[in-house]
Protein backbone atom coordinates (compact mmCIF):
# COMPACT_ATOMS: atom_id res chain seq x y z
CA UNK A 1 0.00 0.00 0.00
CA UNK A 2 1.09 3.79 -0.67
CA UNK A 3 -0.79 6.30 1.63
CA UNK A 4 -3.50 3.97 2.00
CA UNK A 5 -3.89 3.00 -2.22
CA UNK A 6 -3.16 -0.57 -3.00
CA UNK A 7 -0.55 -1.36 -5.67
CA UNK A 8 -1.00 -4.08 -8.26
CA UNK A 9 2.05 -4.47 -10.57
CA UNK A 10 0.24 -5.85 -14.06
CA UNK A 11 3.52 -6.85 -15.09
CA UNK A 12 5.34 -9.63 -14.24
CA UNK A 13 7.46 -12.78 -15.07
CA UNK A 14 7.66 -16.42 -14.13
CA UNK A 15 10.60 -18.55 -15.49
CA UNK A 16 14.46 -17.96 -15.78
CA UNK A 17 16.43 -16.04 -18.33
CA UNK A 18 20.10 -16.21 -16.55
CA UNK A 19 22.01 -14.10 -19.12
CA UNK A 20 20.51 -11.43 -18.16
CA UNK A 21 20.08 -12.24 -14.92
CA UNK A 22 16.50 -12.58 -15.02
CA UNK A 23 15.71 -15.04 -12.25
CA UNK A 24 12.09 -16.12 -10.64
CA UNK A 25 13.40 -16.01 -7.16
CA UNK A 26 9.80 -15.34 -5.49
CA UNK A 27 11.94 -13.61 -2.32
CA UNK A 28 14.11 -12.24 -3.91
CA UNK A 29 11.06 -10.56 -5.65
CA UNK A 30 9.02 -10.21 -2.74
CA UNK A 31 11.84 -7.90 -0.95
CA UNK A 32 11.68 -5.28 -3.81
CA UNK A 33 8.09 -5.50 -3.65
CA UNK A 34 7.99 -4.79 0.01
CA UNK A 35 10.66 -2.27 -0.68
CA UNK A 36 8.46 -0.63 -3.20
CA UNK A 37 5.05 -1.19 -1.28
CA UNK A 38 3.60 -3.54 -3.80
CA UNK A 39 0.40 -5.18 -2.65
CA UNK A 40 0.63 -8.01 -6.06
CA UNK A 41 2.28 -8.63 -8.99
CA UNK A 42 0.56 -10.40 -11.79
CA UNK A 43 3.05 -12.83 -13.18
CA UNK A 44 3.21 -15.00 -16.26
CA UNK A 45 5.79 -17.47 -18.20
CA UNK A 46 6.05 -16.84 -21.67
CA UNK A 47 8.82 -19.38 -22.58
CA UNK A 48 7.09 -22.55 -23.90
CA UNK A 49 5.06 -21.97 -26.63
CA UNK A 50 2.33 -24.84 -26.04
CA UNK A 51 1.73 -23.21 -22.90
CA UNK A 52 1.26 -26.42 -20.77
CA UNK A 53 5.11 -26.11 -18.85
CA UNK A 54 4.92 -22.53 -18.34
CA UNK A 55 1.11 -22.13 -16.86
CA UNK A 56 1.82 -24.92 -14.49
CA UNK A 57 5.08 -23.33 -13.30
CA UNK A 58 3.45 -20.05 -13.29
CA UNK A 59 0.55 -21.90 -10.90
CA UNK A 60 3.07 -23.53 -8.93
CA UNK A 61 4.99 -19.68 -8.12
CA UNK A 62 1.58 -18.21 -6.98
CA UNK A 63 0.49 -21.44 -5.48
CA UNK A 64 3.67 -20.44 -2.76
CA UNK A 65 2.24 -16.91 -2.05
CA UNK A 66 -1.04 -16.81 -3.19
CA UNK A 67 -1.92 -13.41 -1.44
CA UNK A 68 1.00 -11.42 -3.34
CA UNK A 69 0.97 -13.33 -6.94
CA UNK A 70 -1.51 -12.97 -9.82
CA UNK A 71 -0.99 -15.87 -12.29
CA UNK A 72 -1.92 -15.02 -15.87
CA UNK A 73 -2.45 -17.72 -19.27
CA UNK A 74 0.32 -17.67 -21.78
CA UNK A 75 -0.46 -19.58 -25.15
CA UNK A 76 0.96 -18.99 -28.76
CA UNK A 77 -0.71 -19.50 -32.37
CA UNK A 78 2.34 -21.28 -33.07
CA UNK A 79 0.64 -24.29 -31.73
CA UNK A 80 -2.96 -23.39 -32.42
CA UNK A 81 -4.13 -26.55 -31.59
CA UNK A 82 -3.30 -26.24 -27.86
CA UNK A 83 -4.76 -22.74 -27.54
CA UNK A 84 -8.58 -23.56 -26.61
CA UNK A 85 -7.81 -26.91 -24.19
CA UNK A 86 -4.74 -25.22 -22.97
CA UNK A 87 -6.51 -21.69 -22.16
CA UNK A 88 -9.97 -23.81 -20.48
CA UNK A 89 -7.22 -25.85 -18.45
CA UNK A 90 -5.04 -22.74 -17.05
CA UNK A 91 -8.28 -20.68 -16.03
CA UNK A 92 -10.96 -23.19 -15.39
CA UNK A 93 -8.20 -25.47 -13.45
CA UNK A 94 -5.37 -23.74 -12.57
CA UNK A 95 -6.96 -20.80 -12.04
CA UNK A 96 -5.12 -18.14 -13.66
CA UNK A 97 -6.85 -15.31 -14.29
CA UNK A 98 -5.74 -13.26 -17.35
CA UNK A 99 -4.13 -14.24 -20.40
CA UNK A 100 -0.81 -12.99 -21.73
CA UNK A 101 0.43 -12.72 -25.71
CA UNK A 102 4.26 -12.24 -26.65
CA UNK A 103 4.39 -11.55 -30.46
CA UNK A 104 8.17 -11.53 -30.65
CA UNK A 105 7.90 -15.61 -30.35
CA UNK A 106 5.79 -16.15 -33.10
CA UNK A 107 5.62 -15.12 -36.76
CA UNK A 108 2.26 -13.56 -36.30
CA UNK A 109 1.18 -9.89 -36.28
CA UNK A 110 -1.14 -8.63 -33.64
CA UNK A 111 -3.83 -8.10 -36.54
CA UNK A 112 -3.67 -11.39 -38.03
CA UNK A 113 -6.43 -13.87 -37.71
CA UNK A 114 -4.32 -16.67 -35.68
CA UNK A 115 -4.50 -14.99 -33.12
CA UNK A 116 -8.33 -14.73 -33.35
CA UNK A 117 -8.98 -18.44 -31.08
CA UNK A 118 -7.01 -16.25 -28.02
CA UNK A 119 -9.17 -13.26 -28.08
CA UNK A 120 -12.70 -14.95 -28.51
CA UNK A 121 -11.73 -17.13 -26.04
CA UNK A 122 -11.23 -13.72 -23.71
CA UNK A 123 -14.13 -12.33 -24.85
CA UNK A 124 -16.53 -15.10 -24.27
CA UNK A 125 -14.85 -15.53 -20.79
CA UNK A 126 -15.03 -11.65 -20.30
CA UNK A 127 -11.41 -11.85 -19.44
CA UNK A 128 -8.02 -9.68 -20.17
CA UNK A 129 -5.34 -9.80 -22.66
CA UNK A 130 -1.87 -8.30 -22.04
CA UNK A 131 0.81 -8.28 -25.21
CA UNK A 132 3.73 -7.00 -25.68
CA UNK A 133 3.56 -3.60 -27.63
CA UNK A 134 6.47 -2.01 -29.20
CA UNK A 135 8.18 -0.97 -32.92
CA UNK A 136 8.17 -4.05 -33.89
CA UNK A 137 6.31 -4.74 -36.89
CA UNK A 138 4.56 -8.08 -35.29
CA UNK A 139 3.67 -6.16 -31.99
CA UNK A 140 2.55 -2.23 -32.98
CA UNK A 141 -0.30 -1.39 -30.82
CA UNK A 142 -2.38 -0.54 -33.77
CA UNK A 143 -2.40 -3.91 -34.87
CA UNK A 144 -3.34 -4.96 -31.56
CA UNK A 145 -5.98 -1.92 -31.32
CA UNK A 146 -7.71 -3.64 -34.50
CA UNK A 147 -8.10 -6.45 -31.81
CA UNK A 148 -10.02 -4.20 -29.56
CA UNK A 149 -12.48 -3.34 -32.07
CA UNK A 150 -12.96 -6.56 -33.61
CA UNK A 151 -13.88 -8.39 -29.84
CA UNK A 152 -15.45 -5.58 -27.80
CA UNK A 153 -16.41 -8.17 -25.46
CA UNK A 154 -12.57 -8.76 -24.12
CA UNK A 155 -10.15 -6.15 -22.78
CA UNK A 156 -6.75 -5.20 -23.95
CA UNK A 157 -3.48 -3.54 -22.43
CA UNK A 158 -0.83 -2.85 -24.11
CA UNK A 159 2.07 -3.95 -22.46
CA UNK A 160 4.75 -1.36 -22.24
CA UNK A 161 2.46 1.08 -23.77
CA UNK A 162 4.36 0.64 -27.26
CA UNK A 163 7.54 1.10 -25.31
CA UNK A 164 8.99 4.15 -27.75
CA UNK A 165 7.80 6.77 -30.13
CA UNK A 166 5.58 6.97 -32.40
CA UNK A 167 4.37 3.58 -31.30
CA UNK A 168 3.66 5.20 -27.81
CA UNK A 169 1.45 7.80 -29.46
CA UNK A 170 0.02 5.18 -31.36
CA UNK A 171 -0.85 3.20 -28.20
CA UNK A 172 -2.51 6.21 -26.78
CA UNK A 173 -4.52 6.76 -30.05
CA UNK A 174 -5.61 3.40 -29.61
CA UNK A 175 -7.24 4.09 -26.03
CA UNK A 176 -9.09 6.37 -27.16
CA UNK A 177 -10.43 5.07 -30.05
CA UNK A 178 -11.50 1.42 -28.09
CA UNK A 179 -13.19 1.82 -24.08
CA UNK A 180 -12.07 -1.42 -23.99
CA UNK A 181 -8.09 -0.45 -24.67
CA UNK A 182 -6.05 0.27 -21.49
CA UNK A 183 -1.59 0.81 -21.09
CA UNK A 184 0.60 -0.49 -19.03
CA UNK A 185 3.50 1.00 -17.82
CA UNK A 186 6.88 -0.56 -17.83
CA UNK A 187 9.33 0.09 -20.05
CA UNK A 188 13.29 0.20 -19.83
CA UNK A 189 12.59 3.85 -21.61
CA UNK A 190 11.95 6.19 -18.76
CA UNK A 191 12.29 9.54 -20.92
CA UNK A 192 10.48 12.45 -18.93
CA UNK A 193 6.87 13.56 -19.18
CA UNK A 194 5.91 9.12 -20.40
CA UNK A 195 3.67 9.04 -17.83
CA UNK A 196 1.95 12.20 -17.34
CA UNK A 197 1.65 12.33 -21.38
CA UNK A 198 -0.18 8.69 -20.92
CA UNK A 199 -2.37 9.99 -18.27
CA UNK A 200 -3.33 12.96 -20.14
CA UNK A 201 -4.20 10.84 -23.63
CA UNK A 202 -5.56 7.96 -22.53
CA UNK A 203 -7.25 8.84 -18.78
CA UNK A 204 -5.70 7.88 -15.74
CA UNK A 205 -8.64 5.31 -15.91
CA UNK A 206 -6.80 3.15 -18.77
CA UNK A 207 -3.52 3.25 -17.26
CA UNK A 208 -1.43 0.29 -15.19
CA UNK A 209 1.39 0.00 -13.33
CA UNK A 210 3.56 -2.92 -14.37
CA UNK A 211 7.20 -3.26 -13.74
CA UNK A 212 8.83 -6.59 -15.79
CA UNK A 213 9.51 -8.29 -12.39
CA UNK A 214 12.63 -10.04 -12.36
CA UNK A 215 13.77 -8.18 -15.34
CA UNK A 216 13.62 -4.93 -13.49
CA UNK A 217 12.99 -3.73 -10.11
CA UNK A 218 9.32 -2.22 -9.29
CA UNK A 219 11.04 0.20 -6.90
CA UNK A 220 12.22 1.86 -10.32
CA UNK A 221 9.38 1.37 -12.23
CA UNK A 222 6.86 2.30 -9.50
CA UNK A 223 9.40 5.07 -9.45
CA UNK A 224 8.05 6.82 -12.29
CA UNK A 225 4.86 7.02 -11.54
CA UNK A 226 5.76 8.41 -7.85
CA UNK A 227 7.68 11.16 -9.52
CA UNK A 228 5.50 11.94 -12.18
CA UNK A 229 3.56 15.14 -12.03
CA UNK A 230 -0.11 13.67 -11.75
CA UNK A 231 -2.60 14.15 -8.96
CA UNK A 232 -2.59 11.98 -6.02
CA UNK A 233 -6.46 10.77 -7.79
CA UNK A 234 -4.53 9.91 -10.75
CA UNK A 235 -1.44 7.83 -9.38
CA UNK A 236 -4.25 5.80 -7.12
CA UNK A 237 -5.68 4.79 -10.15
CA UNK A 238 -2.66 3.82 -12.07
CA UNK A 239 -0.78 2.17 -9.53
CA UNK A 240 -3.59 -0.45 -8.36
CA UNK A 241 -7.04 1.06 -8.71
CA UNK A 242 -7.43 -0.03 -12.28
CA UNK A 243 -5.82 -3.11 -12.25
CA UNK A 244 -7.74 -3.76 -8.94
CA UNK A 245 -11.39 -2.96 -10.64
CA UNK A 246 -10.08 -5.00 -13.98
CA UNK A 247 -9.20 -8.06 -11.71
CA UNK A 248 -12.59 -8.27 -9.67
CA UNK A 249 -10.20 -7.51 -6.52
CA UNK A 250 -12.76 -5.05 -4.77
CA UNK B 1 6.80 0.32 5.08
CA UNK B 2 5.40 3.66 5.09
CA UNK B 3 5.50 5.99 2.04
CA UNK B 4 3.77 8.82 0.07
CA UNK B 5 2.49 9.44 -3.43
CA UNK B 6 4.87 12.02 -3.74
CA UNK B 7 8.57 12.24 -3.56
CA UNK B 8 11.01 15.11 -3.69
CA UNK B 9 14.81 14.48 -2.14
CA UNK B 10 15.22 16.17 1.23
CA UNK B 11 18.80 15.09 1.52
CA UNK B 12 21.89 16.10 -0.55
CA UNK B 13 22.14 15.06 -3.98
CA UNK B 14 24.13 15.22 -7.13
CA UNK B 15 23.18 13.89 -10.22
CA UNK B 16 26.17 12.33 -12.07
CA UNK B 17 24.97 11.79 -15.40
CA UNK B 18 23.13 14.62 -17.12
CA UNK B 19 23.36 15.13 -20.82
CA UNK B 20 23.00 19.12 -22.03
CA UNK B 21 22.16 20.37 -25.04
CA UNK B 22 20.12 19.19 -28.55
CA UNK B 23 21.95 16.05 -30.03
CA UNK B 24 21.67 15.70 -33.68
CA UNK B 25 19.17 13.44 -34.12
CA UNK B 26 17.78 14.09 -30.63
CA UNK B 27 16.13 17.40 -29.14
CA UNK B 28 16.42 17.74 -25.49
CA UNK B 29 13.51 18.98 -24.04
CA UNK B 30 15.62 21.35 -21.31
CA UNK B 31 16.47 23.89 -23.61
CA UNK B 32 18.69 26.18 -21.88
CA UNK B 33 19.97 25.57 -18.31
CA UNK B 34 17.33 27.23 -16.37
CA UNK B 35 14.86 24.47 -17.84
CA UNK B 36 17.15 21.63 -16.33
CA UNK B 37 17.67 23.58 -12.90
CA UNK B 38 13.62 23.66 -12.68
CA UNK B 39 13.79 19.83 -13.14
CA UNK B 40 16.56 19.19 -10.98
CA UNK B 41 14.47 21.20 -7.94
CA UNK B 42 11.07 19.56 -9.29
CA UNK B 43 13.03 16.46 -7.94
CA UNK B 44 15.55 17.84 -5.22
CA UNK B 45 18.71 17.32 -6.81
CA UNK B 46 21.16 19.92 -5.76
CA UNK B 47 24.06 19.81 -8.46
CA UNK B 48 24.62 17.89 -12.02
CA UNK B 49 27.68 16.58 -13.69
CA UNK B 50 26.92 17.72 -16.90
CA UNK B 51 28.46 17.14 -20.78
CA UNK B 52 27.42 18.14 -24.39
CA UNK B 53 25.42 15.16 -25.77
CA UNK B 54 26.98 16.33 -29.20
CA UNK B 55 30.28 15.22 -27.74
CA UNK B 56 28.69 11.65 -27.70
CA UNK B 57 28.85 11.16 -31.66
CA UNK B 58 29.71 13.77 -33.42
CA UNK B 59 32.25 16.15 -31.54
CA UNK B 60 34.11 16.52 -28.47
CA UNK B 61 35.15 19.48 -29.57
CA UNK B 62 32.17 21.80 -30.22
CA UNK B 63 30.08 20.22 -27.39
CA UNK B 64 32.68 20.79 -24.75
CA UNK B 65 32.60 24.97 -26.65
CA UNK B 66 29.07 24.71 -26.24
CA UNK B 67 29.09 23.14 -22.45
CA UNK B 68 30.25 26.79 -21.33
CA UNK B 69 27.52 28.75 -21.41
CA UNK B 70 25.50 25.72 -19.51
CA UNK B 71 28.07 25.80 -16.89
CA UNK B 72 27.97 29.71 -16.66
CA UNK B 73 24.49 30.07 -17.07
CA UNK B 74 23.62 27.18 -14.23
CA UNK B 75 24.22 29.15 -11.04
CA UNK B 76 26.68 27.36 -9.60
CA UNK B 77 25.01 23.65 -9.80
CA UNK B 78 26.19 22.39 -13.18
CA UNK B 79 29.37 20.88 -13.06
CA UNK B 80 31.59 20.61 -16.15
CA UNK B 81 32.52 16.62 -17.39
CA UNK B 82 34.30 17.54 -21.00
CA UNK B 83 34.09 14.97 -23.93
CA UNK B 84 36.84 13.39 -25.24
CA UNK B 85 36.80 12.00 -28.52
CA UNK B 86 39.71 10.96 -31.00
CA UNK B 87 43.12 12.49 -32.34
CA UNK B 88 45.36 15.16 -30.67
CA UNK B 89 42.59 17.56 -30.84
CA UNK B 90 40.51 16.67 -28.57
CA UNK B 91 43.04 15.94 -25.75
CA UNK B 92 45.10 19.32 -26.65
CA UNK B 93 41.60 20.89 -25.87
CA UNK B 94 40.95 18.93 -22.92
CA UNK B 95 44.77 20.09 -21.50
CA UNK B 96 43.88 23.71 -22.26
CA UNK B 97 40.69 23.05 -19.94
CA UNK B 98 42.77 21.92 -17.72
CA UNK B 99 45.46 24.43 -17.76
CA UNK B 100 42.34 26.82 -16.82
CA UNK B 101 41.54 24.52 -14.49
CA UNK B 102 38.63 24.00 -15.29
CA UNK B 103 38.51 20.10 -15.96
CA UNK B 104 37.09 17.67 -12.38
CA UNK B 105 36.12 15.10 -14.85
CA UNK B 106 36.15 13.44 -18.70
CA UNK B 107 33.65 11.76 -19.92
CA UNK B 108 34.96 9.41 -23.45
CA UNK B 109 32.59 9.28 -26.51
CA UNK B 110 30.93 6.62 -28.09
CA UNK B 111 33.35 4.54 -29.65
CA UNK B 112 30.94 1.70 -30.92
CA UNK B 113 29.12 4.06 -33.18
CA UNK B 114 32.32 4.37 -35.33
CA UNK B 115 35.05 1.63 -35.84
CA UNK B 116 37.30 3.01 -33.11
CA UNK B 117 37.87 0.30 -30.91
CA UNK B 118 38.42 1.40 -27.16
CA UNK B 119 42.01 0.25 -27.31
CA UNK B 120 45.37 1.20 -25.54
CA UNK B 121 47.41 2.11 -28.55
CA UNK B 122 43.98 4.30 -30.06
CA UNK B 123 43.40 5.97 -26.53
CA UNK B 124 46.84 5.10 -24.49
CA UNK B 125 47.57 8.85 -24.78
CA UNK B 126 44.35 10.40 -23.18
CA UNK B 127 44.42 7.57 -20.39
CA UNK B 128 48.06 8.24 -19.97
CA UNK B 129 47.18 11.84 -19.47
CA UNK B 130 44.18 11.33 -17.24
CA UNK B 131 45.93 8.80 -14.90
CA UNK B 132 48.81 11.35 -14.37
CA UNK B 133 46.35 14.05 -13.82
CA UNK B 134 44.15 12.33 -11.58
CA UNK B 135 41.10 13.21 -13.47
CA UNK B 136 38.51 10.61 -13.34
CA UNK B 137 36.96 9.40 -16.62
CA UNK B 138 33.08 8.72 -16.95
CA UNK B 139 32.72 5.77 -19.56
CA UNK B 140 29.78 4.21 -20.91
CA UNK B 141 29.21 0.73 -21.12
CA UNK B 142 26.46 0.87 -23.19
CA UNK B 143 28.50 2.48 -25.88
CA UNK B 144 31.96 1.18 -25.29
CA UNK B 145 32.51 -2.88 -25.92
CA UNK B 146 33.14 -4.23 -22.81
CA UNK B 147 35.55 -6.38 -23.25
CA UNK B 148 37.63 -3.48 -25.07
CA UNK B 149 36.48 -1.31 -21.96
CA UNK B 150 37.78 -3.82 -19.50
CA UNK B 151 41.01 -5.11 -21.10
CA UNK B 152 42.13 -1.53 -21.69
CA UNK B 153 41.46 0.03 -18.65
CA UNK B 154 43.18 -2.69 -16.74
CA UNK B 155 46.12 -1.20 -18.38
CA UNK B 156 45.44 2.06 -16.12
CA UNK B 157 45.53 0.53 -13.08
CA UNK B 158 45.54 4.24 -10.92
CA UNK B 159 43.11 5.75 -13.32
CA UNK B 160 39.89 6.58 -11.34
CA UNK B 161 36.88 5.42 -14.00
CA UNK B 162 32.93 5.70 -13.63
CA UNK B 163 31.03 3.34 -15.88
CA UNK B 164 27.61 4.60 -16.53
CA UNK B 165 24.90 3.08 -18.59
CA UNK B 166 25.20 -0.52 -17.39
CA UNK B 167 21.40 -1.98 -17.42
CA UNK B 168 19.76 -5.08 -17.97
CA UNK B 169 21.49 -6.74 -20.19
CA UNK B 170 25.29 -6.27 -18.87
CA UNK B 171 23.42 -7.73 -15.57
CA UNK B 172 25.49 -10.45 -15.36
CA UNK B 173 29.02 -8.57 -16.10
CA UNK B 174 28.81 -5.66 -13.41
CA UNK B 175 30.20 -7.62 -10.65
CA UNK B 176 33.15 -9.18 -12.15
CA UNK B 177 33.52 -5.97 -14.14
CA UNK B 178 34.35 -3.95 -10.70
CA UNK B 179 36.23 -6.55 -9.75
CA UNK B 180 38.22 -6.66 -12.55
CA UNK B 181 38.58 -2.55 -12.32
CA UNK B 182 39.12 -1.94 -8.75
CA UNK B 183 39.33 1.64 -9.30
CA UNK B 184 35.76 2.08 -10.61
CA UNK B 185 32.50 3.40 -9.53
CA UNK B 186 28.89 2.44 -11.17
CA UNK B 187 26.46 5.07 -12.03
CA UNK B 188 22.94 3.75 -11.46
CA UNK B 189 20.85 5.37 -13.36
CA UNK B 190 19.91 2.24 -15.96
CA UNK B 191 20.95 -0.38 -13.50
CA UNK B 192 17.39 -1.89 -12.39
CA UNK B 193 17.64 -5.84 -11.97
CA UNK B 194 15.90 -6.37 -8.97
CA UNK B 195 18.10 -6.70 -6.04
CA UNK B 196 21.18 -5.68 -7.98
CA UNK B 197 22.24 -2.72 -5.89
CA UNK B 198 21.59 -4.17 -2.62
CA UNK B 199 23.82 -6.91 -3.99
CA UNK B 200 26.43 -4.47 -4.95
CA UNK B 201 26.62 -2.78 -2.17
CA UNK B 202 27.38 -5.69 -0.23
CA UNK B 203 29.78 -7.14 -3.05
CA UNK B 204 32.05 -4.11 -3.29
CA UNK B 205 30.53 -1.42 -1.21
CA UNK B 206 28.50 1.87 -1.32
CA UNK B 207 31.88 3.80 -1.84
CA UNK B 208 31.53 2.85 -5.55
CA UNK B 209 28.15 3.56 -6.65
CA UNK B 210 27.03 6.75 -7.49
CA UNK B 211 23.43 8.27 -8.42
CA UNK B 212 23.30 9.58 -11.77
CA UNK B 213 19.67 9.68 -14.16
CA UNK B 214 20.46 9.90 -17.69
CA UNK B 215 18.60 12.62 -17.68
CA UNK B 216 17.06 13.62 -20.85
CA UNK B 217 16.55 10.38 -22.06
CA UNK B 218 16.07 8.91 -18.41
CA UNK B 219 13.73 11.15 -15.84
CA UNK B 220 15.69 12.34 -12.41
CA UNK B 221 13.22 10.92 -10.57
CA UNK B 222 12.52 6.91 -10.88
CA UNK B 223 16.27 5.76 -10.24
CA UNK B 224 16.22 8.47 -7.28
CA UNK B 225 13.57 7.45 -5.43
CA UNK B 226 14.44 3.71 -6.04
CA UNK B 227 17.99 4.12 -4.23
CA UNK B 228 15.48 5.56 -1.17
CA UNK B 229 13.69 2.18 -1.08
CA UNK B 230 17.31 0.18 -0.89
CA UNK B 231 17.76 -1.92 1.94
CA UNK B 232 20.64 0.16 2.81
CA UNK B 233 21.54 2.14 5.96
CA UNK B 234 21.50 6.01 5.47
CA UNK B 235 25.25 6.26 5.48
CA UNK B 236 25.33 4.14 2.24
CA UNK B 237 22.35 6.29 0.66
CA UNK B 238 24.18 9.37 1.22
CA UNK B 239 26.76 7.98 0.05
CA UNK B 240 25.53 7.41 -3.18
CA UNK B 241 23.75 10.10 -3.73
CA UNK B 242 26.40 12.79 -2.59
CA UNK B 243 29.45 11.67 -1.06
CA UNK B 244 31.15 9.30 -3.68
CA UNK B 245 30.60 12.12 -6.60
CA UNK B 246 31.75 15.04 -4.28
CA UNK B 247 34.92 12.92 -3.49
CA UNK B 248 35.51 12.17 -7.38
CA UNK B 249 35.40 15.85 -8.56
CA UNK B 250 37.26 17.10 -5.68
CA UNK B 251 34.04 19.48 -4.61
CA UNK B 252 33.84 20.81 -1.33
CA UNK B 253 32.40 18.59 1.22
CA UNK B 254 29.11 19.75 2.00
CA UNK B 255 28.43 20.88 5.92
CA UNK B 256 25.28 20.27 7.42
CA UNK B 257 23.46 20.71 10.25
Amino acid sequence: MIADAPVIDFHGHVGNWEPIGMLDDPLRMLHAMDRAGVDRACVFNIFHPEGRRGNDSTAAFVAQHPDRFIGFAYVSPMMPGTIEPELTRAIDELGLQAIKIYPPYTTYALDHEAWHPIFAFAEERGLTVISHTDNGELSEPRKFGAAAARFSGARFVAGHSGNVEPFRTQAIEMAQAHENFYLETCSTFRQPGVLEKLVAGAGADRVLFGSDQPLMDPRVQLGKIITADLTDSEKRLVIGGNAQRMLNLI
Amino acid sequence: MPTELNFRCEIPVIDANVGVGHRHDRPSPFADAPALLAQMDRHGVDQALVYHVQGEQVSALDGNDALHEWVAAGAGRLQPAWMASLGPESLQQLQQLHADRLVRAVRLHDTMSLPTPLTSWIYGDLLEWLQQEGIPLWISLADNDPVELADTLADFRALRTVIVGAHYVHAQLVAPLMKHLPRSCLELSRFETPGAIEDLVTQIGARRLLYGSFCPRYAMGPILWALHRQQIDAAQLQRILDGNTRELLGLETEVFS
